[in-house]
């Protein structure tokens, strides 16, 4: 059982990555607040469904609602929390200046969260969502949690296809114009705010979604349990994986999450130091993420542009650099020769090491 | 021949610099229009106030007939304008072919509903789009770089690029920021080739440029200025014999330049 819920959590978090991916991956804006959406996903999940509170417990709400209702109705709120963020924060911000003011939201509500007790009990967090409809289907407590992991993979895949036909279609080739150079994208009649603001919304609505699932497959949730270091663990997830490529962003979440988070458990500690294992996990993450930028800036599989396989021309794509360069007639010779350099930078370029020449952000 | 681009008293001042002062001159249709002067004369402030990049303190723009005050940029060039900028901006993560596919502008179908719902028939429809950018990547020599991504080109195929862009997108009016930086003669030709094919085809064009030979061959009309304000307009031929215009720019011996 401790696997299905290793996998169970890593599967969650897939999603999410998805969903953040569409923002920092496409959109290039490196979004701070998006570990609140699942929050407040979450939240809202738990008291739409689990009831009345008993006192001293107390929280808005406590309706008693269908558990799929709850989630539906916090991805809705969630999007909305989205919009008004997303308004501020994408208009005119961007880089840092954006990634600061969605942390100050963020923190704003993880505040607001932990010391107004009648919002969500505060610290205390809500708790008691355990297996919602598990009599219904007439299932163990452990079969659930396997129907369960059944029901977030089926999502996942699901969540992948959706993105993976957005990310081919036109709104992704555009949303990744935007990312690349605003200005032009402008010159060529699209509206900035508006592309990062609709990219940013679909990213919140997976998150409420996660935040849903997240509720179920945790049963209790308080503020410790979305600290911002959490939201830098979906980053690195993403850079491992490949930034812009959705299959390799879910491999990047399972290789994080089960490879380092989970496997590291097993490291042993000194019996004098029973904090080793913990810190060289954490030591492990930042070394892995320190590699990867060296080496394999782009991860594990990089952003795939859609290839044009049309009929015009005959001449391959590839052709070795030399002939590319004697393919525009006409040009001195030195100007082929430069050419020539240019084209075999580029092949060496191809070969290895950076993707994302100069503008990363 | 009518004027499709009207500049009436544009005004614009960054702090206690006056960069444009009631700058006034039109644009035909079917024509290259030069815009020269020297460095800080304000011309690439008055690009940039055209395309809506920056805004006027006061005076008009009038776009085939509409004012553009308040438009923002992408609001502007789907009225059918298209401007460059001083250098190359390709978007350089993304394929030569998605670069031109994208000038295209097929608006409708980035709609994130529409790619979601009904991603096979645009793909079906994208395919006659498709075609005509390899024809048009094939008149600029880039056919066979199509699926390399732009920012492996070089600087002259970075131009070539821009310009098929430009081709793509079939504006109405086209403003050339000096669109021969950088340029090798034999490149400067074909480039100078494309903008006189743009005018023949009927569209207006504007281009802001240093290089004389060029504005001499290509541009039916000349708009000089200097220190914000317009100082001459008319054909190349008669500026030489303008006193103002040789003592702002051309000097005495215009050869040097």
């Amino acid at each position: 059982m401790y696997w299905v819920s290793v996998i169970t959590e890593a599967g969650i978090f897939a999603i999410l990555a998805l969903g953040l991916d569409v923002i920092w991956g496409w959109g290039g804006d490196f979004d701070l607040a998006f570990y609140g959406y699942l929050a407040l996903g979450s939240y809202l999940t738990f008291v739409l469904t689990i009831g009345k509170p008993t006192p001293p417990v107390q929280y808005i709400l406590g309706f008693h609602l269908p558990v799929l209702l709850s989630i539906l109705l916090a991805v809705v709120v969630v999007v909305g929390l989205a919009a008004v963020i997303g308004a501020i924060a994408l208009r005119n911000l961007r880089d840092i200046y954006f990634a600061v003011t969605t942390l100050g939201a963020v923190s704003a509500l993880y505040l607001l969260v932990e010391n107004y007790t009648p919002l969500f009990d505060g610290y205390n967090g809500v708790y008691g969502l355990i297996n919602p409809g598990q009599t219904a289907l007439n299932l163990t407590y452990n079969g659930y949690r396997i129907v369960f992991l059944g029901v977030v993979l089926v999502l996942l895949v699901l969540a992948y296809l959706l993105v993976q036909r957005l990310s081919r279609s036109p709104f992704g080739r555009m949303l990744r114009a935007v990312r690349e150079d605003e200005r032009a994208a402008a010159a060529y009649g699209r509206p900035v705010f508006g592309a990062k603001y609709r990219a940013y919304l679909f990213g919140a609505a997976l998150a409420g979604l996660t935040g849903g699932l997240f509720a179920i497959f945790i049963s209790a949730f308080n503020p410790s349990a979305w600290t911002p270091q959490e939201l830098l663990v979906i980053y690195a997830a993403i850079l491992v994986g490949g930034r812009g490529n959705p299959r390799g962003v879910i491999l990047g979440v399972f290789v994080v999450y089960i490879g380092f988070i989970e496997l590291t458990r097993y490291l042993p500690s000194p019996a004098s130091r029973p904090d080793f294992a913990p810190a060289a996990r954490q030591i492990l993450i930042g070394l892995m993420i320190i590699l990867m930028l060296r080496f394999r800036p782009e991860g594990l599989f990089r952003e795939r542009p859609g290839l044009d396989r049309g009929p015009v021309p005959p001449a391959p794509a590839a052709a070795p650099a030399s002939q590319r360069a004697a393919a525009l007639p006409g040009l001195t010779s030195e100007e082929r020769a430069r050419r020539e350099g240019d084209a075999s930078k580029a092949a060496r370029r191809r070969a290895g090491k950076t993707e994302r020449v100069g503008k990363t952000e | 021949m009518s004027a499709l681009l009207e500049i009436e008293n544009l005004t614009k001042s960054f702090g206690g610099v006056h960069a444009v002062r009631s700058c006034t001159f039109s644009v035909p249709e079917g024509q290259v229009t030069g815009l020269i002067g020297p460095n800080g004369a304000g011309k690439s402030t008055v690009v940039d106030l055209v395309s809506g990049f920056g805004q006027p303190d006061s005076g008009s723009v009038t776009f085939a007939g509409q004012p553009l005050a308040g438009k923002r940029p992408d609001v502007i060039s789907r009225l059918g304008l298209i401007r460059t900028f001083q250098t190359p901006r390709e978007w350089r993560n993304l394929t030569v072919m998605d670069n031109v596919l994208l000038a295209r502008r097929r608006f409708a179908s980035e709609s994130l509903w529409r790619s979601l719902t009904r991603a096979r028939r645009i793909r079906r429809e994208e395919e006659a789009d498709r075609a005509a950018v390899r024809d048009i990547l094939e008149r600029f020599q880039l056919a066979e770089l199509r699926n390399e991504l732009a920012v492996r080109l070089s600087g002259g195929q970075k131009r070539l690029l821009e310009f098929a862009r430009i081709a793509a997108a079939e504006a109405r009016l086209i403003i050339l920021d000096e669109p021969m930086g950088g340029v090798n003669p034999v490149l400067g030709a074909r480039i100078g080739e494309a903008v006189r094919q743009f005018a023949a085809e009927g569209r207006a064009v504007v281009v802001v440029e240093h290089n004389l030979p060029f504005i001499e061959n290509t541009c039916h009309q000349v708009v000089v200025m200097d220190l914000g304000e317009v100082i001459a307009q008319g054909p190349f031929s008669g500026l030489r014999d303008n006193p103002r215009v040789v003592d702002a720019y051309l000097g005495m011996d215009q050869s040097h330049e």
